[in-house]
């Protein structure tokens, strides 16, 4: 139950998180999930995070970069375009109003 | 990299170039997502899911990327407005994937056994602001599959919001193909009768022309508003 719960929440914000890991620089998908699981966000698949990452990159707000390895297979780095800024931004915007309401309403009924 | 590892890897790769992604794409991907794997110590299966379901995702999410052909359903209905994202909603959750909305407003959809996955649909009001919805939903992984009117319909497999989620069993094709409610039939009923009532006065004489017209224009305009209202008032923001 709070499994769904969390997936549920994750549902409308996971692509900003995603860019949110890439406002620093250039990262891989493994550094990513590594990232979001730091955050508290849980461990985050491979097959939710790289359709996520597909997307993201089709729609122009990051761009991937494949590099190979002198040792073992080579990554592909993803890094954030000014759209992909500009997109986080509006958006987080958006999400932390939605959030304050969310967590006004919660205090008002009670919860600490 | 085991003996499953290199199977399925070899899987995802032969289902991305179905797909047509370019054999460099298709190869950087399965390098990266190797070196993924080297990271977390997990099995594929168990990381990324289904190595078909997966590619599809991967692949502009085209789920029919293997077996034959001829192996695809294909099934067209259609809901009013009172009862199509609830059925939408069911349909999605057996496999159906809308493909486009035919010139009746039918959705036409197509499920693939074995590769066939969960899909999640929304319904947005698009007249005049075409460009800011596509805008908002587009990075969000929601993609259009028909317009009737002057709304939308968009759809998103669940692995995109939920994680990997192929179908192993399909439920049998639904028998119905026609979900109109009763709302539903009064209105068009209603209206049916008020047209009809119209022309009957006017090819009798007993009304002019001069108000038969502006009167049927008028109820089309009012139709058109209150079905537009209807469904404004209908459609939930957080869907």
């Amino acid at each position: 139950m709070a499994a769904d719960r969390r997936s549920s929440w994750l549902k409308g914000v996971l692509d900003l998180l995603v860019l949110s890991c890439l406002t620093a620089g250039e990262s891989y998908g493994y550094e990513i999930s590594r990232a979001l699981a730091e955050a508290g966000l849980g461990q985050i698949k491979g097959g939710t995070l790289y359709p996520v990452l597909n997307r993201l990159e089709q729609a122009g707000l990051v761009v991937g970069e494949f590099r190979a390895a002198e040792r073992g297979p080579g990554r592909r780095y993803y890094r954030l375009t000014d759209k992909g800024r500009e997109h986080l931004g509006a958006e987080s915007g958006a999400w932390l109003d939605f959030h304050t309401a969310v967590r006004n309403k919660l205090s008002a009924g009670g919860t600490p | 990299m085991t003996t499953d590892d290199t199977g399925y890897f070899e899987e995802l790769a032969s289902a991305l170039r179905a797909a047509q992604v370019p054999e460099e794409q298709t190869a950087a991907t399965v390098a990266d997502l190797t070196a993924y794997l080297a990271e977390t110590g997990t099995a594929p299966e168990e990381e990324f899911g289904p190595a078909a379901a997966f590619a599809a995702q991967l692949g502009a999410a085209a789920p029919a990327v293997t077996g034959p052909p001829g192996e695809a359903e294909t099934w067209t209905w259609t809901a009013d407005i009172y009862n199509d994202r609830r059925l939408l909603a069911v349909h999605g959750d057996h496999g159906w994937e809308v493909e486009r909305l035919d010139a009746l407003g039918r959705f036409v959809c197509r499920r693939t056994p074995r590769t066939a996955l969960r899909w999640e649909y929304r319904r947005e009001i698009v007249g005049g602001r075409r460009e800011e919805v596509l805008g908002r939903l587009v990075p969000e992984g929601w993609e259009p599959c028909g317009e009737w009117f002057f709304y939308a319909y968009f759809k998103r497999p669940k692995a995109a919001s939920a994680g990997p989620a192929a179908l192993d069993t399909l439920p049998a094709r639904p028998v119905r193909s026609w979900y109109i409610g009763v709302k539903g039939w009064t209105v068009s009923a209603g209206w049916l009768v008020a047209v009809v009532l119209i022309l009957v006065a006017y090819y009798s004489r007993h009304v002019d022309f001069a108000i038969a017209f502006p009167v049927l224009l008028a109820g089309t305009f009012g139709m058109t508003y209150w079905v537009r209202r209807t469904v404004a008032r209908s459609s939930d923001p957080a869907t």
